[in-house]
């Protein structure tokens, strides 16, 4: 398990996979016309027989798009679900080549480093980056401001430094680490009905009016994040960059926790989806960090879930579609079409229909309907029932989305989800917290 | 598939040849995946790291944390404490239970019922079957509906769920019935004539369960404390979801550092965690040697 | 064995109290898992705790169309993990019982398996599982399901099998061998008229417990299956992506599934003993 144990710094890539790769299905105007017009008939001949492994976490491997991409690309889709974070990313580091492309949150980036593991994709080869959100392409909003640079901001781990893929670069290259795939920004799940009174800050988070009756997620690296949010809420802790903490900024804000875990604050620590939606539905917590899905969920059982803005910002989080580093030939070609295919709409519309946002929302919006376009996108009242991808009413007509528009809760992120460089001390002293 | 299958001599085979041919194919699984990956876990234990690497330079620091720190001290003692109660009370009633079923049931076909349903429920998956407890436990639980109903609490009890009180009682559901099926084997293996001659003899059925039954059933006894024991020193499953991620244990510390995808903290805590399980198993089997149980 | 009780008219005290007390434990082990079963019936609307929102079998029907919210590939993993399982079964059978047989003898390296077979219980199921696939990446090995995957679930399930020999073995009256010995019955007669029939509900136990284990078991798994996942995994998986009773669904088949095993299973072994007997009285 030494550095050169695992799958290791390749050397630099041969031209030679590039080339023949070119030579089928490149020279510019031909890898448009294969998505465009029903692909050449050499193409589809040849590329029958090839199976695209596709590993991702549930959120994303969701069955009925891989159904679509079987039905709409002449090779075959294998999508495979990693149980958890943990065996997702070892996955990834142990057997690389039993996978071909894969999902994940930009905050895992930290551990592909320098391993050649991922392989860059050159920015020619994905057609849609020039309609991509520009908070991807170049870190800022569309008016031009910079976006949020706390925790780890998608510009941070978006270009390899060149095509070696060893570094991340935070300027833009021709390299990309990954194709943004979707993005969205959390904030506190609420439970009007049993507080009473609106709730505009991170700060109530410790509260201790609510004491034993909050919940954060489970990890150093939402949880804490959720945490800083609050302390500097509160104004207990000021950061420097509560993304990033220094070795005294972890050592106060584990102390605070610690003190209020004693007080038995924290109902409890909630490690999957499940058991989020279960604390707020059962009214166990009154106020939680919560995924959007997850407030759907409670809100379809009749339950009233708020899930609005909180005045520090939103905390927000990124997931990134990449290649293996192993691909080549057709096979590599394969991948860079399905990576494509998901956000060429159809997935986005389906993914967005959740709650989350698409990179390409340009490409999503003939895929919804107008109605849907509006309360998912724009903030709009819906003009009918919102339905969810499985056709179940999710929201009745007339209710606009919690937060509003896509850029007034992207636009006021306070933090990305975040893995610090001092994780080693962070991960040890929340050790110490656990055990308190 | 035992030692000679073609010489109907028994001299043609050494008995300890034979032993050891008996037992390879066990020790080659053991050697390949469990001694040799023990092997990487170790030197990997001495390392420096970082992000999910491992850097092939000496670092101490890891191991002198694990031997020296408090938390290692919290660890072991919370989970030294559930082991203790834990079994406390499994053994008492593993041991009454398979008691019942063994010498109190007339009919074989009942016995065989209730041992099936004692078995049933752990053929649900873990996860599942840790969920179904929220309905039960959960602030608005069947528990704590029930309780209000009959007026005894006037609030909902928090700490039946997502509590160190929820741990228990998951681990007392799961390893009770190791202990009824280890007990009750040692039991069926006692000769009815020998408790007939004890009765006759005037005995009580106290006198009976100390001093002919409990000593003979104590190998039994031994074998599932065994497995409590490697149970809950390795558990993490339970203790996170049933403690709500609030409580921290030997096994919970070393699956929070993996992940973390930090591999030499989580080596060295395996490795001090094996040592000390093969101790207390050590000393357990002075107590009652299964090994020696089986050589007549 | 129940002789004792046989020969008293009157049930002693102690009769009611255990009674009561193997009663209670009962209702104590079903308690969650009956929640388990009326939830699977939930309505529609329903979610995983109590009040029932109608009741109906949508959930059963969702998790057999395959459609639904974060509903993966369950058949496809329910076939996995059963093939995965009766591999697993067979080997744990036939390595835990010739291990077994070997304890019966002093026989230098005995104290090195047990406590390997200890060690391996006890290390956290992730980091053997960790450590297995590394090993597998490092040789240039491919992992799959029938080589890395049976091959770490028998980590998991030997350990298993050899205390389960040990209790099956444990004061196994060599008298009944040395009989047939004096008589020459050779070592595959022995085992096969003598020891075997002795020994065959333990036997089963192993086979039912490395059946159980394996269909259990994620730690280990999860890294050395390959491609494809086996039930547990595909579990955590819809446990990270939604919130519905299709979880119960899946607790209430798989009970009907292994009680129906275990019904077979007892078939089977009345059937074998009523042969036994018959044998014997002829």
């Amino acid at each position: 398990m030494t550095k050169s144990d695992l799958p290791a710094a390749k050397a630099p890539r041969r031209d030679a996979r590039g080339i023949s790769r070119r030579g089928l299905l490149k020279s510019g105007a031909a890898a448009a016309a294969a998505s465009a017009f029903p692909a050449p008939m050499l193409w589809a001949q040849n590329i029958k027989d090839i199976t695209i492994t596709h590993l991702g976490q549930s959120y994303s491997t969701i069955p009925e798009i891989e159904a679509k991409a079987n039905e709409e690309l002449g090779f075959k889709v294998d999508m495979q679900t990693a149980p958890d974070p943990t065996t997702h990313v070892n996955r990834l580091l142990t057997q690389p080549k039993t996978i071909d492309v894969t999902d994940m949150p930009n905050t895992n980036l930290k551990y592909f480093t320098g391993r050649g593991v991922l392989m860059p994709v050159n920015v020619s080869d994905y057609k849609y980056w020039d309609k991509t959100l520009s908070l991807f392409v170049n870190g800022t909003y569309p008016d031009g401001t910079e976006a949020s640079k706390q925790g780890m901001a998608p510009i941070k781990a978006q270009y390899w430094t060149d095509e070696t893929a060893q570094d991340y670069s935070p300027t833009p290259t021709d390299h990309l680490v990954g194709v943004p795939l979707y993005f969205n920004a959390d904030t506190l799940g609420i439970r009007p009905d049993l507080i009473g009174r609106p709730i505009e800050s991170w700060a109530e988070l410790l509260n201790p009016e609510f004491s034993g009756r909050v919940a954060l997620q489970d990890g150093v690296s939402i949880g804490v994040a959720d945490a800083a949010m609050a302390l500097e809420a509160t104004g207990e802790i000021t950061y420097g960059d509560k993304g990033n903490m220094t070795r005294e900024e972890i050592d106060k804000t584990i102390e605070v926790l610690t003190a209020l875990k004693r007080e038995g604050h924290f109902r409890s620590f909630w490690t999957n989806f499940d058991q989020s939606v279960q604390l707020m539905a059962s009214g166990e917590v009154l106020l939680q960090s919560m995924w959007s899905p997850a407030v759907t969920e409670v809100r379809t059982r009749g339950i009233d879930c708020k899930y609005n803005g909180m005045k520090e910002g939103y905390r927000g989080w990124y997931i990134m579609m990449s290649a293996m580093n192993h691909l080549e030939g057709l096979q590599r070609d394969c991948a860079i079409e399905y990576m494509n295919w998901m956000n060429s709409g159809w997935a986005g519309a389906f993914i967005s229909r959740q709650g989350f946002y698409n990179s390409v929302p340009e490409n999503v919006m003939p895929f919804m309907s107008e109605n849907e376009w509006g309360y998912w996108y724009d903030g709009k009242p819906a003009s009918e029932d919102i339905l969810n991808p499985y056709g179940k009413v999710m929201e009745k007509a007339g209710v606009s989305r919690d937060g509003g528009s896509i850029w007034e809760r992207m636009g006021n992120i306070g933090i990305w989800n975040t893995v610090m460089d001092e994780d080693r001390y962070l991960v040890r002293r929340w050790q110490d917290f656990i055990a308190a | 598939m035992l030692s000679s299958q073609t010489s109907p001599s028994r001299a043609a085979i050494p008995p300890k040849l034979a032993s050891v041919l008996q037992v390879t194919p066990m020790a080659l699984v053991f050697l390949l995946l469990v001694i040799v990956p023990l092997g990487l876990i170790f030197v990997v234990s001495f390392l420096d790291y970082n992000f999910a690497q491992v850097f092939p330079e000496l670092y101490l620091e890891t191991w002198v944390d694990v031997l020296t720190s408090d938390l290692t001290l919290a660890l072991y003692l919370k989970t030294f404490k559930f082991l203790v109660i834990v079994w406390v009370i499994t053994a008492p009633l593993g041991f009454a239970i398979a008691y019942f079923l063994a010498f109190h049931l007339r009919s074989t076909w009942l016995r065989t019922l209730l041992v099936t349903a004692i078995a049933i429920p752990f053929w649900t998956s873990g996860p599942i079957r840790m969920v179904s407890w929220v309905p039960l436990l959960g602030r608005e639980g069947v528990v704590n509906q029930a309780l209000m109903g009959m007026g005894i609490t006037d609030e909902p009890l928090g700490w039946l769920m997502y509590s160190e009180f929820a741990v228990l009682v998951a681990y007392v559901q799961m390893l009770t019935m190791p202990m009824i099926a280890t007990a009750l084997n040692s039991m069926a293996k006692i000769p009815p004539s020998v408790i007939q001659a004890a009765q006759d003899a005037g005995a009580s059925e106290w006198q009976i369960v100390r001093d002919l039954i409990f000593p003979l059933v104590r190998p039994g006894l031994a074998i599932g404390t065994i497995i409590v024991t490697t149970a809950i020193m390795g558990d993490v499953v339970m203790v996170k979801f049933m403690g709500g991620s609030q409580v921290n244990t030997v096994g919970m510390s070393i699956i929070t550092d993996l992940n973390a995808f930090m591999y030499p903290p989580a080596a060295a805590k395996s490795i001090l965690l094996l040592v000390v399980v093969l101790s207390i198993v050590i000393s357990l089997l002075r107590f009652a040697d299964i090994r020696k149980e089986l050589r007549s | 064995m129940s002789s004792y009780t046989r020969t008293s008219r009157k049930r002693p005290l102690s009769f009611y109290l255990l009674g009561g007390l193997t009663a209670l434990f009962l209702v104590y082990v079903y308690a969650p898992m009956v929640c388990l079963y009326i939830l699977s019936f939930q309505g529609p609307e329903g979610g995983m705790s109590f009040p029932m929102v109608g009741w109906s079998t949508h959930w059963f029907r969702t998790l057999f169309s395959g459609e639904g919210q974060g509903l993966g590939d369950v058949p496809n993993a329910f076939q996995r993990s059963i093939r995965l399982a009766a591999c697993t079964a067979v080997l744990t059978l036939v390595i835990s019982v010739t291990a077994g047989l070997a304890y019966r003898r002093r026989f230098p390296g005995s104290g090195l398996v047990f406590y390997a077979a200890i060690a391996s219980m006890v290390l956290p199921g992730i980091f053997v599982g960790f450590g297995i696939a590394l090993m597998f990446n490092l040789l240039g090995w491919q992992v799959s399901w029938f080589t890395s995957g049976i091959g770490a679930q028998l980590t998991w399930t030997l350990p298993f099998g050899l205390l389960i020999m040990f209790i099956v073995l444990g004061r196994f009256r060599s008298s009944y061998e040395e009989a047939a010995i004096d008589l020459g019955a050779s070592a595959s007669q022995r085992f096969r008229w003598v020891i075997l029939p002795i020994i065959l509900p333990g036997v089963i136990g192993i086979a039912m417990a490395g059946l159980t284990s394996s269909y259990e078991e994620t730690a280990r798994t999860s890294l050395n299956v390959g491609t494809g996942n086996t039930m547990p995994m595909e579990v955590m998986g819809l446990l990270n992506a939604a919130s519905t009773p299709v979880l119960f669904a899946i607790g209430t088949l798989t009970t009907l599934i292994s009680f129906s095993l275990i019904i077979l299973s007892l078939v089977v072994m009345t059937h074998l003993a009523r042969r036994r007997s018959m044998r014997t009285n002829a």
